[in-house]
Order: structure tokens, then sequence, then C-alpha cells
């Protein structure tokens, strides 16, 4: 008995059986997810979605995931086939293994545990660079896509791959510079110390806390914008729509994924769905306040098992509110054409983030109290609105038409020349 | 060819008063920003998620449920109409073949033994895999012997079993002909 | 060179010609059934009637004349002014469409000549929509007029164009026209049928769905048919033919205006001869003898096997033990490359020109006068006998008559033999297949099995012409070029591809590039005998 208790109380131990349960919690998150999406899917398009296998179709996913198994599992004669093979699993890894630094409850110590023992952490690996690690992880996730895209040696998955590799690499910069606005307003590069820092109620937290609730701290607060862009990005980087370009059904059949069948093509959708709750706990542990709730003291700050407990279903319901978000934006806007996705991305939020970090990097070096970064963030808003009004055109581009002018001329010059 | 393409449809020629010139709208300040209108296409699809009554109303549960058709225009399979003798209708002019933009309609013609005919189908196959349902068979039919009826639910369960043959078409006509009677008279003299 | 004008345009034309074919020529579409310029002119139809510049009686000023012209019947003369545009003349086409559909049936979806019918064509261009007619339309029934051909007299338009052919270029006479007005009728003599040998080209004059072919009748919508330009290969005439095909089946072969050579006609039995084209029975794979044992290889290892083997024979037994048999039936490129293998391997060894096979006399139309014979069927029945001796003069070294190659072979005096077939019958006699027992090693070329290919080492399936492309050579020395209609058999190779790879080339088979390198030594290959379209109008 002694046994079990001081290995739950030993961090190592503690992790690797987090690790397992959150392993096994995310696997079903993500079966439910791809139920979820079918199920929102059909909300917003007025139909009730899958509702045949078990109660409400909640078996649902147990069926796919049995029909997938036993599917053909189709390899084509003309891949190059390691890399075709060894891609939907990069894909799939990568996007499980950025969990491990995800903030789940904070600190807490087992009754048996003494007052003065040296807090367990409800996190996988508690690192000093933590959000490096994060992003770095993230973004090999790439890989999978632009090696299945190439092994395939079919021209639309090809096409999907250099897609999605551009496309990473557009987003990757407005992405870094947000992050980089999250770490110079919370301090720190550990996701638990960004979390704490969002209390807000610490004497020496940067930011203070609005209407003094404890907990109601978030950079959301202090950097909407950036928050704003944070989104975006991270819709670009899961390949959601509207940003979903590697994949379009309609113009590349199913882009990179176009030669993949049964569980390889199922752990590349496992992938993105596991990528999509990554991404998400991400921008909650950094912009959204981790688990913290405005006003329950006792819940954010608390060392007791329960606090972590609830701690954790705080975070999940905010990482479910969030997946909601993902699938009702993908269920309402068009996809982007290509080069309306690098002009969002290079012409709009690579100069408004970089107005961000230079607002952040102004208050910090002058030593300036955070809420002056609210009025920066307004600011910057109405320069860009500025902007808009004089150079006439949306921010995504639509391709210019001549004015009716020119082409009421045009058209005249024909007629002439008709006779 | 020039005539055709500078007249209108009266014979006259082209003037500028012919053409109407179509604008793209200008944007406006929000659209322009892009994300407010983002924020109203959410508003739409949050609407219909969250209203069930729509889904109540409009959804139908096949196949405990089923559709109410308009059967005299509802494009389903394909039948053979028989005329008053019982005799395949079917001239075998080939003109639904022609017509069919899908390939899908194989028809053999052959001498007809009757004196009222000349030709009939010893063959007419119909890939109703292959088939869109476009209805362009029964426009082309001079003799209504082709028709499409309210007949949805196919299935089968192996390719050839979905290619119609002469029979099998007949005998979606002699099953549909109470729900959907032969539009018009039998024309003789083929 | 005479110059008319024609709604105000001036053209160029030949002297003599009718106004019609000069109008036809220059691009006009000038509506016609009965003229046809392989015939006498009737001027019956009455479609074709023009306005012309002629003096006034009294006044004697150039004017239009009072009364329409068939331009048919009006010679060309130079200076002549005609017009065709005039309201008087489009009120007559418009008219007399509309006598022409008086009693047709509008049977045309059951008609076999719908789509390519000029009473469709016109009647959409120059006639109205609507028939005043009210009484009841005559009714009259089809009748089997010969054995290749039936009248449904309910379309026809009494053009008499069938009855001008059966006497001026059959010169029998079968058909004629009986009754008056508009109860005349074409018709055959009791107990003398429509039989010559030339009665397919009565379709094809009929502008109309009234005579058709027994053959094609009902098998397919000529919308559906694609027509390639071909060479009959039923005689040394050498007709120039439209293959008219569809999803890789043949469904009827058309004469093609050929003028010198077979004009506008061809024979019944070249016209019907090519059903062994889809013979059940052809041979349809590669078979390589070991002995007992039977080998199906691949196309590609025949290259190898071709050079291993006659390598062999050449080591062992010496070049001038090799012979070589071209089928007069090979077009002259796939001879040339053939030819060009067998000297490359064994520079010594003998070429052989396969039988000639013939039939009786020739056959000149019309019958009875031949003096003017104005179509002729040759007695000899293969297309390139001409050809195969070109190029067999140009190759050079030994070469001996079929006779003279059985007897030798008889002898075994050859230890390996390329034997080519391609004959639509049975061509093997007895002889022939006893000597070849004595030849060591035979390459049989064919289309159909026979004791040759019992006893060839190795059977290469042939393909028939209309699955080739090349060039035949007719009697009278016109080389004529035809191309390849539909694709080859499935398990054959065009002949072609696997001899140009033979003769070491690199590539795809492509005869005009092969007439090209023919033609660096034989001249002649390089001036192709191609016939002239006829007008886009005419028909």
């Amino acid at each position: 008995m002694d046994f079990i208790k001081d290995t739950l109380a030993d961090q190592f131990w503690f992790s690797i059986i987090l690790s397992l349960a959150i392993f096994g919690g995310i696997m079903t998150a993500v079966a439910y997810c791809i139920l979820l999406e079918r199920k929102v899917s059909a909300w917003i398009q007025d139909r009730y979605g899958p509702n045949r296998v078990g109660p409400k179709g909640l078996l649902q996913p147990l069926a796919d995931g049995v029909k997938l198994l036993f599917k053909e599992d189709i390899v084509p004669g003309h891949i190059e086939k390691t890399l075709f093979i060894l891609a939907p699993f990069i894909s799939f890894v990568v996007a499980l293994i950025g969990f491990a630094v995800i903030p789940w409850g904070g600190a807490f110590r087992w009754p048996w545990m003494a007052e003065d023992a040296a807090p367990l952490y409800c996190q996988v690996a508690t690192i000093d660079i933590g959000l490096l690690y994060i992003l770095a992880v993230a973004s090999l996730g790439v890989y999978g896509v632009v090696l299945g895209g190439w092994a395939s040696n079919n021209k639309y998955a090809f096409y999907g791959g250099i897609r999605a590799a551009a496309q990473m690499l557009s987003y990757e910069i407005p992405l870094a510079m947000m992050v980089l606005v999250g770490i110079l307003t919370t301090r720190s590069l550990r996701l638990e110390e960004m979390v704490t820092a969002q209390l807000g109620v610490d004497s020496a937290a940067p930011m203070a806390a609005l209407f003094g609730l404890n907990g109601f701290a978030w950079t959301l607060f202090y950097h909407p914008l950036a928050a704003v862009i944070l989104f975006i990005t991270a819709l670009a980087e899961a390949n959601r729509a509207p940003f979903d370009l590697a994949e379009c059904e309609q113009e590349l059949i199913g882009g990179f994924h176009t030669e993949y069948s049964g569980m390889k093509w199922a752990l590349f959708f496992l992938g993105e769905y596991a990528h999509m709750i990554t991404s998400s706990a991400f921008m909650i542990a950094i912009f959204f306040g981790g688990y913290c709730v405005p006003g329950w003291t006792w819940l954010n700050t608390s060392d007791s098992v329960l606090a972590m407990l609830l701690r954790g279903g705080v975070f999940s319901f905010k990482i479910l509110l969030f997946i909601m978000a993902y699938m009702v934006v993908r269920w309402t806007l068009p996809r982007f054409r290509f080069d309306q996705l690098m002009q969002l991305a290079w012409k709009s939020l690579v100069p408004i983030g970089g107005a961000l970090v230079l607002l952040q990097v102004w208050i910090l070096y002058k030593d300036l109290p955070q809420w002056v970064s609210i009025v920066g963030n307004v600011t910057i808003l109405a320069v860009v609105a500025l902007i808009g009004v004089v150079v006439q055109k949306p921010i995504t581009g639509r391709q210019r038409s001549l004015i009716k002018k020119e082409r009421i001329v045009r058209m005249r010059e024909a007629l002439v020349q008709r006779g | 060819m020039v005539n055709e393409t500078t007249q209108s449809a009266a014979g006259r020629a082209w003037t500028e008063t012919d053409v109407v010139y179509v604008d793209q709208p200008e944007l406006t300040m929000s659209e322009r920003l892009y994300l407010p209108q983002v924020f109203g296409g959410m508003k739409t699809t949050l609407r219909h998620m969250f209203k069930m009554r729509l889904r109540k109303e409009k959804v139908v549960q096949y196949p405990e449920q089923k559709r109410q058709l308009r059967k005299e225009i509802y494009r389903g399979v394909h039948r053979l109409n028989r005329d008053d003798q019982g005799r395949v209708a079917c001239v075998a002019c080939f003109m639904c073949e022609t017509a069919c933009p899908a390939h899908c309609i194989h028809i053999e013609g052959v001498e007809s033994p009757w004196p009222d005919r000349e030709k009939y189908p010893i063959k007419f196959d119909i890939d109703e895999l292959r088939c869109i349902y476009c209805g362009m068979c029964e426009e082309a039919c001079p003799v209504d012997a082709i028709e499409l009826t309210p007949e949805y639910h196919l299935v089968g369960s192996s390719r050839d079993e979905m290619i119609f043959d002469k029979e099998k078409l007949l005998m979606v006509y002699d099953r549909t002909k109470d729900e959907k009677p032969r539009k018009n008279p039998m024309i003789t003299g083929y | 060179m005479a110059k008319i004008i024609v709604d105000g345009r001036e053209i160029e034309c030949r002297e003599r010609i009718p106004v019609l074919y000069a109008a036809l020529e220059a691009g006009w579409d000038i509506p016609h059934y009965c003229y046809h310029p392989g015939l006498d002119v009737v001027a019956s139809c009455r479609l074709c009637l023009m306005e012309m510049k002629m003096p006034h009686p009294k006044t004697k000023e150039m004017d239009w004349s009072p009364k329409l012209l068939p331009s048919c019947q009006t010679p060309v003369k130079d200076g002549m002014e005609v017009r065709f545009n005039s309201d008087r003349v489009r009120d007559n086409r418009r008219d007399c469409m509309e006598y022409y559909l008086l009693n047709h049936p509008l049977d045309c979806p059951v008609c076999d000549q719908a789509g390519e019918c000029w009473l469709q064509d016109y009647s959409r261009k120059f006639g109205e929509a609507t028939s005043q007619m009210v009484e009841a339309k005559n009714v009259n029934p089809k009748k089997d007029v010969g054995s290749k051909t039936l009248l449904y007299q309910d379309r026809c338009v009494m053009c008499s164009r069938c009855v001008r052919f059966c006497d001026e270029i059959a010169g029998t006479g079968e058909l004629g026209i009986v009754n008056r007005g508009s109860k005349s009728e074409i018709d055959v003599f009791p107990g003398v049928p429509l039989e010559n040998e030339l009665q397919g080209n009565v379709v094809d004059i009929c502008p109309v769905g009234a005579l058709l072919d027994k053959d094609f009748l009902m098998d397919q919508r000529v919308w559906f048919l694609k027509s390639s330009d071909s060479v009959c290969p039923g005689c040394s005439t050498g007709c120039a033919i439209h293959v008219d095909h569809n999803r890789d089946q043949v469904w009827r072969l058309k004469p093609r205006f050929n003028p010198g050579v077979n004009d506008w006609w061809m024979c019944d039995e070249g016209r019907f001869g090519w059903k062994y084209i889809h013979d059940e029975r052809r041979l349809d794979r590669l078979v390589v003898r070991r002995g007992a044992e039977i080998e199906y290889p691949d196309w590609s290892a025949l290259d190898e096997i071709a050079r291993i083997r006659f390598g062999t024979v050449v080591k062992d037994d010496g070049e001038e033990k090799v012979a070589g048999v071209l089928s007069p039936f090979m077009a002259c490129e796939e001879a040339w490359l053939l030819a060009r293998f067998i000297r490359e391997i064994a520079p010594k060894a003998t070429l052989v020109m396969g039988p000639v096979p013939t039939e009786g006399e020739d056959k000149l139309f019309p019958q009875n006068n031949g003096d003017s014979a104005k179509f002729t069927i040759r007695s000899e029945k293969c297309p390139n006998r001409r050809g195969i001796e070109m190029i067999l003069k140009n190759a050079g070294g030994p070469s001996v008559s079929f006779e003279d190659f059985v007897k030798k072979a008889g002898q075994s005096e050859f230890a390996a033999a390329w034997v080519v077939g391609g004959y639509p019958g049975e061509w093997v006699t007895k002889e022939f297949a006893s000597s070849l027992a004595k030849v060591k090693m035979v390459f049989a070329q064919d289309l159909f099995s026979s004791p040759l290919t019992e006893a060839a080492e190795v059977v290469i399936p042939s393909c028939s012409w209309a699955e080739r492309s090349g060039c035949f050579v007719n009697h009278e020395g016109k080389i004529q070029p035809f191309e390849a209609a539909i694709a080859p058999l499935e398990g054959c190779q065009r002949d072609g591809n696997y001899l140009f790879a033979l003769s070491g080339e690199s590539g795809l088979y492509n005869a005009s590039r092969v007439r090209a390198m023919m033609a660096e030594v034989m001249p002649e290959f390089g001036k192709l005998h191609v016939p002239p379209s006829l007008p886009k109008h005419a028909h």
C-alpha cells in the first residue's frame, strides 16, 4: 500500500500514469470529435446526423473504427513504400506528443503527502521550455502531410503536400509572433507558470485581474487582437477549413491523402483531430486562462486532489468549446483561394503581429503598466481599419475587376472593331 | 457566321443599348475587414444549429418514412412501356442511346415481326449504375416507350445485376403502370 | 478555264461542266437530287433551279430570265451570270421540298438513312416545317428488289439515280420506273431481280432512305460511325474506300471518290468482303514451340526470339538457307521492313513473293461494252502485287518465284523461312504444306490457323488491313495510302509495330515515317496517289 502511495507521490511515475491516462482519453476524445463533427455539420444543415448506431448514434465511432480496421488497405504500386507507410504515423504521433507539456490541473498534493512536500504537477512534463517544445512538435506535423503527398506519386497528392508545406511556413510566422506576445505578457516559457500568471492576484504578477476576480487576468483581455490572430493561425496549422487547401476535395480529390485508404487514412484523421485538441489546449493555456475559473479562488489555487480534478474538467470543457468553434467555422466559411491564403498571412497577419510584438516589447522596455496594451490593441485595429478604407481592398484580396468606365470603353472598341 | 454572332434574335444588329452592364457591388467597410462578415456567417449557421423545429419538419427518416414524390415528374428507374397489345412499344430508333449523355443505353434493333412496325429492339440494356437519371432518353423517345418511374429503391449486389435488360425494364413497367400510367397513346406507323 | 458570276461573285471553273457543279466546287450549297457527276443529266428533281441573265427578246438588254433554269443542265460559258440567292429560287426550293414530303412517311427514327439523308438536310435548310397536305398519304410497302438491297418506295424521291446507274454503269438495267405521276415508283421486272455485281452503289447514290443495304440494315445509326480513309484490299484495282467503324468494329465499307481508279463506285465483292476481320477463328496470340512444348511469350520477346533463332540457323546452315515469303496482302512498308530484317540477318537470303490469287477474268462494266469501261473488277484478288515486286526488285539478291520456292523447299534447300500470309481465305496448298515440313524452322505470320501455322515454330498473329496502316500499289502502279481504322484484335499487334522493332528501329511504327525512309532508296514512294475530295455539298 505504501509502495503504491509512494509511487503515486513520485512525479516521474505519476507522469507515466498520467500520460497513459491522457493517451486513452485523447484517443476516445478524437473518435468522438469525429462524431461531433458529423453531428455539428448535420445540425447546421438542419439534419440529424448519424443516429443509427447505438442510442442517438453514440456508438458510431466504434462502427467507424471497426469498418476502417477491416477495410482493405490498398497500397498502390507506384508509390515510395517506406515513406508512404511512415507518413500517417508521423502525422499521428506528432499530434499526440504535444500533450506532454499541457498543464491539465496545476499543482496538487495527495492527502498522504506532507504539507511542505514539493507539490506534484498534473502535467506529463514540466520543462523550462515547454512552449518551445510544443512549437517544435507542432511544426513537425507538416512532415506527415508533405511526405504522404510526395510518397503517393500522384499529382493531386503532390499538390496537396506542396500546398500544406507552403501554408505551414507562412502561418508559422504569425503563430510564433502571437506566442511571443504571450510569453512577453506572462513572462515565462513554462506553460504552467503562464497559466498561474493569468490568475492575476499575486502582487508580483505582471497582469492585474479584472474586477479583482481571482483567475481573471487572461492574456486575452490584454491582447484581444493577438488572441484572434492566434486562433486564425491555429486553424491554418491544423489544416482546418477555411484553410484546408491541402486536402480540398473539389480541386484535389483529397489532396495528400488521395491514395490512402483504411487505417492509414484513418490515422491522418486521428492526427488532424488530435492536432485540433492540442492547439486548443495550447491556446487556452497561453491566452484563455488555462484551467482558471474567474472568481473561484479555491479551485484556482487549492492543492487538493478534488480541485486538481475539477481544474482538469474546466480545462477539458474549454477545449470542447474551442473544438465546437473550429467546427462551426468549418461549416460556415468557404475555402480561401491559395493566393488569398498567402495574402492573408503575409499582408495582414504578419504586419499586425509585428506591431503587437513591438507594442509588448515597448511596454516591457519602458516598464509601463500592462493595461497600455489594451489601448495599443485598439489603436492597431483602428489603424488597420483606416488602411482598409484607403486601400479599398478586402484583406483577403478579392480579384480586381475592371471599373465600370473602363469596361464601357472596351466594349465600344470591340463593337467598332466588329463593325 | 458573322451574321449569327452580331445579330440579336430579332434579326437586328446589336447596339450599345442592348448591353446591360453588371458591376460587382462595392465592398462595405465590414466586408473589407472580413472578420465581421465571418461572425455574420457564423450567426446564421448557429441559428440553424439550435433550431430543432426545422430539423423535425424537414428530415425524412428513410426507410421508416418515405418522401412524398411528385410521381408525374420524378426521375427514378427506367421502364419500357408496352403497347395495348402487350408488346414492347420501343421501335429501336436509338434516339435515347444518342441523347444519353452517360452512354448507358445499349440497343440492338432488328426487323420487327409485326406488320405495323419496321423495327423493334431484340436487346435493350440500361446500365443503371452509369445512368445519371437526367431524363433525356424520355425526352428523345418519339413513341414514349422509355419512361422514368417514381421507383427509387434501387439496390443490387453486383454490377451485372444493375444492368437492366429488356425483360427487366418491361417488368418495371408492369409494376409501375398503376402508379404512373403511360402518358401518351401509342403512335403507330413506325 | 471559264469565268462566271454566281450571286454577284466571280468564280473560275472548268469549261463545259454544269453550272451546278461549278457552284458546288466553289463552295455553294445548291440542293440537288437527280444530278450525279458520274451519270447522265435528267434535270428532274427541280431543286437546283437558278436565274440566269439573258438578252431580253425585244430590247436585247441583259436581264434575269423570266423562268427558272436547271443549273445541272446548263453548261458553264465564259462570262455568264447566274444567281441562286433570289426570292424566286428560294421559293422554288421551298415549294419543291413541300412536294417531296407530301407522301413521305417521316419515319426518320427507324430509317437507316437518317443522319446522312439529303431529304432531312434539305428540308431543314431549304424547306418548311409544316405541310399543307390534308389527304391520306400514299402507302407503298417495302420491296425486296435484290439479294442485297431493299427498296422502301415510301421514302423515294424519284430522282432516278439508281435507274441510271443500272443502265449506264452496271449496264444491266434491272431497275426502271413504272406507273405515272404521283403513283410512279421504282421497280424491277418480274423475275429479273437486281443482281448485278455493283448493286451496292445504288444504295450509296440514293440521296434518301429508299434503297438500303440489307447487310447494314438496322445495325447501327450512322452518327455513331467513325470513318477512316482506306483502300479496298479485294482486288488489284485498289478502290479508295471509307471504313465506317464504331467501338473497334467495322460496320460497312463505302466507296471514296477516286477519279481514274474507281471514280464514285466499288464492287459488292469488296464492299461485303470484309467480314473475315471479325472472324472468331482469327489467331490472337504469339505462339512459340520448342519441340512439343508450347509457350505464349510476351510481344516484347519477339525481337530476341527472331534474332536468336535466325542467327543460329545462319551460323549452322549458312546464309543462303534462309528465305522470306512476302505476301501481296502486306503493305509496302511492312514488306520493306521485313525484307530489310531478313537481309540484315542473312544478306544472301532468298526473298519470295507469296502466291498471287486470281479468279477468272477481269470484269468490265458496263457489261457488253468493253471499249469504254467505266468500272473494272480485276481478276487478281490481292491489293499489292506491284508493291511487293517493287520491294523485291529494290532489295536485289536472290529471289525466286513461289512455285520454285515450294519446289526448292521440298528438296530441303532451306533451313529457315519467314512466311507471311494474310489471305482472307485458305491459301496453303498441300504441296506447300508438305515442302514446308522439310524446312527446319518456320516463322508464320498469318490471320488464320492453317497447316502452315500448325507446322511453324513461331506463329505470329497478323492483322487485317483495317487494323494496319501503310500503302498498296494498285495494278497501274498508283501508290495509295490507307490508315488504320480499328484497334487490333486483343492479343495481336499491328504488323508494322513488331516489324519496325525487328528491323532495328526505335520508337513507334508510323507508316509515313517508314515511307520517308523508303523514299531514300526508292524515290517512287515519295509521291503518293491521294484522290481529291468531293465538294463539301456534293453527293
